[in-house]
């Protein structure tokens, strides 16, 4: 039991140094691309959600779906794009039920509590300002249009791959980036004074 | 010929511009410097948006989640409860192999940045694949590049030149490290084969060291400290080819300074 442990491990491990996937068979995902999707996953379902700790829920129900769908892979496409197609259904999802549920709604409307918008321990510490400003502004977009700018700007996604993980035609993709970066532009050239962001700095 | 649409603008400053419709833009921001401006404006907000962001790749991943990514197989309940004993048995019984794994897990834990060696080689592995933006800013603007980097990085670098090993620079960017940020050059040579150099600030009181070198991934690796800048060349070429052309970078910017 333990030795079949160690071969799982050592298949892990080999498959990495060769850069391939040697378990192709059962279990049929590719255990390290899918530890290698994570961070980007966590960083996707904080833009999302705009919350920190509901982010990592949204991750890990992702990662329980995609074994569960995992027979819907095909294997050698895009694996990251895949994930971030379930995420979004199971936000989609999760957000649709708690609509329903009154004592969810929170004052803002959309329960975000604003605790992932957090500055990187370890973004530059030069123009930090700069960052902060639109990491900021980013949070105040409305979520469509900030979840193309960053599957887009951040993620670098095809535009076509990103109609399809948010299941929205191209064109509406292509309108909804324009306005984003028109809107953020807009927003850290000409800084507004008003309300105090969600916004925590972690120093 | 159409006139340049909001979607072209879009579509090539994300790179994403089909190859067909390039030269008829490019002409239109030649003849329009408020489009240019336009294009430059867009490609700053996509940097500083990866600057914000990918800091959050860094962080150390929960090990629920861990939990999460591995397969939930029959026999899951006790296997997970013998990963640890199995880890540590692969690491004495079969040590290289046995340390790979015992690694793997420690890298997993860690998040995303580790050792030096280890993301220059997955920086690389990204950034040298991408056929449409390896880079930030291309070598045309070489001088440019060198001063945002600078003025980013807090210390001058520049892109050696590499011409003579017949390695032309494509450009640069600017990467997260797992502390500080790190400067990217990317070099191509004739056979499209691609070359990194990255250089970053090393951790406080790291003393200067000889080349070392790594396989990471597939990616060979040579690092050194010299004169308080940490730089790691990363290629897909042999190990001698690589200490070449490592040397001439030592020895070019042992020269400028």
């Amino acid at each position: 039991m333990a030795a079949a442990a160690i071969a799982r491990g050592l298949d892990a491990a080999f498959a990495r140094i060769a850069g391939t996937s040697a378990m192709s068979v059962d279990p049929p995902l590719p255990h390290p691309d899918l530890v290698a999707a994570i961070p980007r996953l966590r960083r996707y379902a904080r833009v999302l959600t705009g919350d920190a700790t509901r982010a990592d829920d949204l991750v890990q129900e992702t990662l329980a779906r995609g074994w569960e769908k995992r027979r819907l892979w095909a294997a050698g496409t895009d694996l990251r794009a895949w994930l971030f197609t379930i995420m979004h259904n199971v936000f989609v999802n999760q957000r649709a039920t708690n609509m329903r549920d009154a004592q969810n709604v929170s004052l803002d409307g959309d329960g975000e509590s604003g605790t992932a918008w957090q500055l990187p321990v370890r973004a530059p510490q030069q123009a930090h300002v700069e960052l902060v400003e639109v990491l900021r502004e980013l949070s105040r977009l409305p979520r469509e249009q900030r979840e193309v700018l960053v599957l887009a700007a951040v993620e670098e996604m095809r535009y076509e791959e990103i109609a399809a993980v948010l299941a929205i035609p191209v064109g509406t993709v292509m309108s909804r980036l324009s306005r984003a970066r028109d809107k953020l532009r807009r927003a850290v050239n000409e800084p507004r004074t008003d309300a105090p962001a969600p916004l925590k700095i972690v120093r | 010929m159409t006139p340049a649409t909001d979607d072209d603008l879009h579509a090539y400053a994300d790179g994403q511009l089909p190859e067909a419709r390039r030269p008829a833009f490019e002409q239109a921001i030649a003849r329009d410097p408020g489009l240019a401006a336009q294009v430059a404006e867009v490609r700053r907000q996509n940097a500083s948006l990866r600057d914000v962001l990918d800091g959050w790749l860094a962080e150390p991943v929960p090990q629920r989640l861990l939990d999460a990514a591995r397969p939930p197989a029959r026999g899951a309940g006790w296997r997970r409860l013998l990963a640890p004993i199995a880890a540590s048995a692969a690491t004495l019984v079969i040590g290289l192999a046995g340390g790979w794994y015992a690694r793997d897990a420690a890298l997993e834990r860690a998040g995303l940045p580790t050792t030096f060696p280890r993301q220059a080689a997955l920086t690389h592995a990204l950034y040298a694949a991408d056929a449409n933006r390896p880079v930030e800013i291309w070598a045309a603007e070489e001088k440019r590049l060198a001063n945002w980097l600078t003025r980013r990085l807090g210390f001058p670098v520049h892109a050696p030149d590499l011409n003579s090993a017949g390695y032309a620079l494509v450009g640069g960017r600017l990467v997260a490290g797992s502390e500080r940020p790190t400067a990217l050059f990317m070099y191509e040579n004739a056979a499209k084969n691609r070359l990194t150099l990255q250089a970053r600030k090393p951790p406080p009181g790291a003393d200067d060291t000889a080349f070392r070198y790594a396989i990471e991934d597939g990616v060979g690796v040579y690092y050194w400290i010299d004169d308080n800048c940490a730089y790691a060349l990363s290629g897909t070429l042999d190990r001698a080819q690589l200490l070449a052309i490592g040397r001439m970078v030592y020895a070019e910017l042992a020269e400028k300074k």
